[in-house]
């Protein structure tokens, strides 16, 4: 039983194996090419999280804690007993989390461009502040091609993109998603300094998948998270920034199957 | 009967950043490197200030601090030196911090205890406002501007209790602050404690200020804002069953200027307005997408209307006429406080933002002056304010 109201997306066959995409700073649309790429050969359940889209924030959630425990209950109330995880970003730190504390159900994890360690100095970034940095500067570092971005997706740097095609509801979700981040994220910002420690106890096959041209985080501390996980993989993603399911779906969801396959 | 009081609220404003360099920056607050600020300037501006507050002393005017981070509009960042500063300078007004910003320091038991120490250095002159931040401060103090109303409110439930509490030691676990162990010494000068004020229009905030009987302050909020949240301070009370409050529980806070003519006044008043034109100048992401400024829903029109907080019109005679300056000869002056105080149904407390934006040290010294010996006596016995506006 779960404890809380989440709204989920799901695709594909509910009989095939199940991979649960945890998502980055918005909701993963339905729309997005690489969902239906995925659901040709999985069954995808693709939560909101609390706060993000139409799931409801509960008053006492705040905190990192209470994102991977609430995942945790999703993992158990899911019917298969063998679950990959994707995480994106954001979700990708949420992901990682999640495969520390660990479950029996998992049984795979792919980390996308994902957020949550500190590796730099103590006086350099790894990751811009996404509050404390103009939209303009985000979506430029955010995509390998920002012209090129695919229509109606909400990546990092979205309010530089504001436009009246977008209607109110679309921004209302929009803000609520980015005060639901904030709240979590804020600080330390995007990473847990206890995480880098723990994450030797991620025990399952693991893909560290990284767009080329990220400029939000870039591959070589995608590489170095990487190295922190026993066993895993490190892939990068030619032409692709911060968001290579989107960017470059086609090569995203071959890479996953390859993988996962 | 109601003797209306002056105070005079000065943000210590930097104003002498080249042009070029503020139009270049993305942001004149939070951001703006301090390769800026000339340390002697600085000293000089902090100096004039200390005299004018040591005027006020003597004029009778109180004195507002505050504080402000990073940024050309505001050097009193370091406000409880500051403050305890102007405790000690001072012999005879009471003194507002308006005020530390408890959304952004990590410890109310600390703020606790300097307000404590500067009540007992001021003899027990010291008024503590609380104000909930937000925007370049939040960036300046790393603070999550989520659920910072939530926060506040355990802050100021926590210095309360630190600073009534004798028999201490007591334990603190709340949401947002922890302390196992809160006894703070002195005790402040004032018993129970220094009186309260809050800085806000949100009308659910005033409301609790009702209940809580502290003193609600507007900062330009204009007639019609003002008399809304008197309003609900108001309405609280009676619904709380509580004694009707006071004219000194209403204060507004709105820039000033006394001169010898309107003309003069005018014309100095305008130089004022710099405080709207360039001291606010804010990036897009410390401002109109900063999470929580307003709720979602508010959004769309924030977004795409710019977000903007600035009053459209900034000569001295359209900020005169919103109710957000009072300028002009002493005559002129005393009219416009006393149908401000009418208008919103009454207010006991005036805070005269005077030394702001490119106004010199002279002419505020010469406003004061006015002020104190012109205006504030005519603002003294003045009968009970017509009722019908704060009952409809």
């Amino acid at each position: 039983m779960m404890h809380h109201e989440l709204e989920i997306l799901r695709a594909g066959d509910e009989a095939a194996d199940t991979l649960l995409l945890i998502h980055d700073i918005n909701p993963i649309s339905h729309t997005a090419p690489f969902i239906g790429g995925l659901a040709r050969s999985r069954y995808i359940v693709a939560p909101s999280h609390p706060g993000f889209g139409a799931s409801p924030l509960p008053a006492d959630f705040d905190t990192m804690y209470d994102l991977v425990n609430l995942y945790l209950d999703v993992l158990d109330n899911l019917d298969s007993d063998r679950i990959a995880v994707a995480g994106f970003g954001f979700g990708g730190w949420i992901a990682a989390e999640l495969a520390v504390a660990g479950h029996r159900k998992l049984d795979r994890l792919v980390l996308v461009d994902a957020l949550g360690i500190k590796l730099a100095a103590r006086d350099e970034r790894d990751f811009p502040h996404l509050f404390n940095t103009n939209p303009a500067d985000l979506l430029r570092l955010a995509w390998h091609d920002p012209a090129a971005r695919p229509a109606g997706i909400h990546g990092v740097g979205w309010q530089a993109t504001i436009s009246d095609e977008m209607t109110d509801a679309d921004l209302v979700t929009l803000a609520r998603n980015w005060d639901s981040l904030c709240l979590f994220a804020w600080r330390p910002h995007m990473f847990n300094p206890q995480l880098k420690h723990w994450l030797h106890r991620i025990r399952v096959p693991t893909l560290v998948l990284w767009g080329e041209s990220d400029g939000i985080v870039t591959p070589d501390y995608g590489r170095r998270y990487a190295d922190l996980i026993p066993g895993s993989i490190f892939e990068t993603i030619p032409n692709a920034g911060h968001h290579p399911e989107m960017e470059q779906p086609t090569a995203f969801v071959a890479a996953v199957e390859r993988f996962l396959s | 009967m109601t003797d209306m009081e002056l105070w005079n609220h000065c943000e210590n404003p930097y104003p002498f950043v080249p042009a070029e360099v503020l139009d270049a920056a993305e942001a004149v607050r939070a951001s703006l490197p301090n390769k800026y600020c000339d340390p002697d300037i600085a000293a000089r501006l902090y100096d004039q200030v200390f005299e004018e507050y040591r005027q006020c002393d003597e004029l009778g005017l109180h004195i507002v601090t505050n504080e402000h981070h990073s940024g050309i509009n505001n050097l009193w960042a370091a406000s409880p030196v500051i403050t305890g500063i102007v405790a000690q300078m001072t012999r005879k007004v009471r003194i507002l911090s308006l005020g530390t910003l408890i959304t952004v320091r990590p410890d109310p038991v600390r703020v606790a205890t300097e307000y404590a120490t500067i009540d007992v250095i001021s003899r027990g002159r010291l008024d503590i406002g609380f104000v909930k931040s937000g925007a370049t401060e939040m960036t300046s103090g790393d603070a999550n501007p989520m659920r910072i109303r939530e926060r506040e409110w355990e802050a100021i439930d926590l210095i309360e209790k630190s600073l009534t509490s004798r028999d201490g030691p007591f334990s603190w676990e709340g949401k947002f602050f922890t302390h196992p162990h809160v006894n703070i010494w002195p005790q402040p000068y004032q018993k129970p404690r220094p009186d309260f004020w809050a800085a806000t229009s949100d009308l659910p905030t005033c409301a609790e200020l009702g209940r809580r009987g502290m003193v609600n302050t507007l900062l330009f909020g204009g007639y019609d804002k003002t008399r809304l949240a008197y309003g609900a301070y108001k309405q609280a009370r009676q619904a709380a069953g509580l004694p009707e409050a006071g004219e000194d529980r209403f204060s507004y806070m709105a820039f000033c200027y006394v001169g010898d003519t309107d003309e003069e006044a005018f014309r100095i008043g305008q130089k004022i307005a710099w405080f709207l034109t360039v001291s606010l100048k804010s990036a897009p992401q410390m401002s109109k997408f900063q999470p929580g400024q307003w709720a979602p829903e508010m959004a769309p029109t924030m977004w795409r209307s710019g977000g903007s907080k600035r009053p459209s019109n900034l000569t001295a005679e359209a900020l005169i006429a919103q109710g957000q300056m009072f300028a002009g000869n002493p005559d002129t002056v005393v009219r416009q406080i006393k149908a401000f105080r009418e208008r919103v149904g009454g207010c006991g407390r005036i805070i005269m933002m005077t030394h702001q934006g490119l106004v010199t040290h002279e002419e505020a010294l010469k406003s004061f002056n006015l002020a104190a010996k012109e205006v504030l006596p005519q603002l003294q016995g003045l009968g009970p304010v017509e009722q019908r506006v704060a009952a409809e």
